[in-house]
């Protein structure tokens, strides 16, 4: 690719990165502490490259590029990301109230710049980079979102977690280049993650170590069990724009991660890393939900509610686009759509949250919003429905969301050999939503009959009902009228397909896996033998693979 | 005597990332514990390194990628001195026990 190319098909990148750098630099002035000129700048960067995204359109299928590859998955990230985004900017207009706003806007740019990277990225190292580049702004968003300890605290807990998990995934991510001898992503698909094995066969020890850390590391991001223990103390710590963030940006940085991992897997994991998902995601609806039913806190509250959403996105994972076209079959189509009617739905509850002040703190436990529907009467029902929407009710865009999660899964064709714990698994996530209806209806409840503790005082003025009213016509604008969503769920989902096939065609043109021979050669694309072992473990293989490589070097 | 092969590497990857996890879970200072952090992600570079001597003679992915990851990892220094200096005009303590006000 060359450059005056790759700078036209990265321009809504480009433009977050020159925003957010720009940002920086105009929050070092020194002026009046209530001017929000950052958070207008932010906005406008974010609109700009919205407008760049659109305007370029769908990526043309071009030959797969090394590095960064831009396909029909990208379109559909970008422009959910930056949709998303300016919500954000609009939730968090005023915050922090303090001389940080330059540092907080353009984190937040280089956050989403993170997720839009991630959608594109083509290999291992690139991929691990952008997750970084998601995460390591929201550490210090956190950090900065509030003058209040708990903040610090969130960030410290936040940090450290977060940066065990990437290096887990640094460590998952060695190995897959071992087992497979490149950090290219569709060509480790054809490679063989485990793919140049026949069905039925072993998975190389080293893949297999491989692949469950790489899941250890991005179920962080996510917050799947036994990964979420950082979510409830880290969303009640942050400042509540934050926390609706936190709810979208590193977990769907994480899914499209899994999506490009599990598409390099070709789907067709072992039975083993299947059970070992299953449950992940069995365990993490359940306790999120169950967990959820004890707290008093909205925000750690919905923190359980966000662990739990992960679950059924889970679900949608495994399901994955192999076992058919369309919304009601395809597990991608499922999870996209649900992650950014998640987004919505979340931040909007996130951003009634934000919109009230008690005394001279934020609005965060049930008492303090006990009432609030004779004050805030606009407000508390823009909540309302995005919490019904939580809660999977008709006629809101949840609804559809969990409907698509789960008729994917029990429309899995009976031939799939998981397709019995997958029916399992719809039915427990039915179970589970019933369940979580109890704690938003809570919230809900509170809001329009409980008796006022505390009155509050609506804060964040106009940006914040701006945001908030836009969050909740969405929630049921996406219900009336899905198609539009739903197209570019099914043009990415079918991206994802069709490398998938793609990686099968090439398996089957290479030369396939000589299973009895220790180290197998293999033509490398540069036309010279490159000896490769099976895997680390075997003792016996790494002599002949030192040999091989030996009597390659020797070579002119 | 003994040739040192891949697995050998392998293995000493393996202590580290153990020994980085047990740091990890057993320090109470944060500096202590971004130790444990750096020895996790040491791991890994050791890994890339092997897997691209042993594996991919001739490129360079491996090396390339521990170089990245050694760049993180002092990117991530940086923050974790930022956040720790945060933590500590807060709490005048640099204790991870101490930062307990958020539970439930």
């Amino acid at each position: 690719m060359n450059s005056s190319r790759f700078l036209t098909d990265f321009s809504p990148e480009l433009i977050l990165l020159v925003g957010a750098c720009l940002t920086l630099l105009v929050g070092l002035r020194r002026g009046s502490p209530s001017r929000a000129w950052e958070s207008a700048m932010g906005l406008l960067v974010i609109l700009a490259a919205l407008f760049a995204a659109v305007a370029l359109g769908l990526p043309k299928a071009a030959e797969p590029a090394l590095g960064l590859w831009p396909t029909p998955l990208t379109f559909y990230v970008r422009g959910i990301t930056l949709l998303v985004g300016t919500l954000l900017v609009l939730v968090g207009w005023h915050q922090p109230a303090a001389e940080e706003r330059g540092e907080y806007v353009a984190m937040l740019l280089f956050s989403l710049l993170g997720v839009l990277l991630t959608a594109s990225a083509n290999d291992w190292v690139v991929l691990f980079f952008t997750i970084e580049l998601v995460s390591v702004p929201t550490y210090v968003l956190i950090a900065l979102s509030r003058l209040d300890p708990r903040a610090s605290e969130a960030s410290v807990k936040y940090f450290f977690l977060g940066a065990l998990a990437a290096a887990i995934l640094a460590y998952g991510l060695s190995f897959l280049y071992g087992a497979t001898g490149t950090t290219t992503i569709h060509q480790a698909a054809s490679e063989g993650v485990i793919s140049s094995l026949p069905a039925g066969r072993m998975l190389s020890g080293t893949a297999l170590i491989g692949l469950l850390l790489t899941f250890a590391g991005l179920a962080f991001k996510i917050a799947a069990v036994p990964f979420h223990v950082y979510a409830p103390d880290v969303y009640e710590g942050a400042a509540s724009p934050i926390t609706g963030l936190l709810g979208f940006v590193p977990k769907f940085a994480g899914f499209v991660a899994l999506v490009k991992l599990l598409a390099a897997c070709q789907w067709e994991l072992p039975r083993e890393v299947l059970w070992v998902l299953w449950s992940v995601a069995a365990v993490t609806m359940t306790a999120g939900n169950v967990v959820a039913l004890l707290q008093t806190n909205v925000k750690r509250m919905l923190a359980y509610s966000s662990i739990a959403h992960t679950g059924y996105m889970l679900v949608a994972l495994l399901v994955g686009p192999t076992s058919g076209e369309g919304p009601m079959r395809d597990g991608v189509v499922a999870l996209l759509f649900y992650i950014a009617v998640y987004a919505i739905m979340n931040l909007g509850v996130f951003a009634f949250l934000t919109g009230l002040r008690i005394g001279q703190r934020d609005a965060e436990t049930l008492d303090d919003i006990a009432g609030v529907a004779a004050r805030a009467p606009a407000a508390t029902l823009g909540m309302a429905v995005c919490a019904f929407s939580l809660m999977g009710l008709p006629p809101t865009a949840g609804f559809l969301g969990k409907l698509y999660v789960f008729s994917s899964a029990f429309s899995v064709p009976a031939s799939h050999d998981f397709h019995g714990p997958l029916l399992a698994l719809a039915i427990l996530g039915v179970v589970n939503s019933a369940i979580g209806a109890a704690y938003y209806l809570r919230i809900v409840a509170v809001a329009y009959m409980g008796k006022e503790v505390e009155p509050a005082a609506p804060a964040g003025g106009a940006p914040v009902r701006i945001g908030l009213t836009l969050c909740t016509l969405p929630v049921l604008l996406i219900f009336a009228w899905p198609t539009g969503l739903m197209l570019h769920a099914r043009q990415a989902s079918t991206a994802v397909r069709d490398s998938i096939t793609a990686g099968r065609t090439r398996v089957t043109t290479v030369q396939p896996w000589d299973a009895g021979g220790p180290s197998p050669l293999r033509a490398d694309s540069g036309g010279e033998p490159r000896p490769r072992t099976r895997a680390g473990g075997t003792a016996a293989a790494t002599p002949v693979a030192r040999d091989a490589h030996d009597t390659t070097r020797a070579q002119p | 005597m003994m040739t040192i092969g891949l697995t050998h590497y392998l293995v000493l990857g393996a202590v580290f990332f153990c020994a980085g996890l047990f740091t990890m879970m057993t320090k109470r200072n944060a500096i202590g514990i971004l130790i444990g952090v750096e020895l996790v992600l040491n791991s890994a570079n050791i890994n890339l390194v092997a897997f691209d001597r042993y594996l991919g003679p001739g490129r360079l992915d491996g090396q390339i990628t521990a170089a990245f990851v050694i760049v993180l990892a002092a990117a991530e220094a940086a923050l974790a001195v930022g956040i720790c200096i945060n933590l500590y005009k807060n709490l005048a303590t640099v204790d991870v026990d101490m930062a307990a006000q958020l539970r439930g």
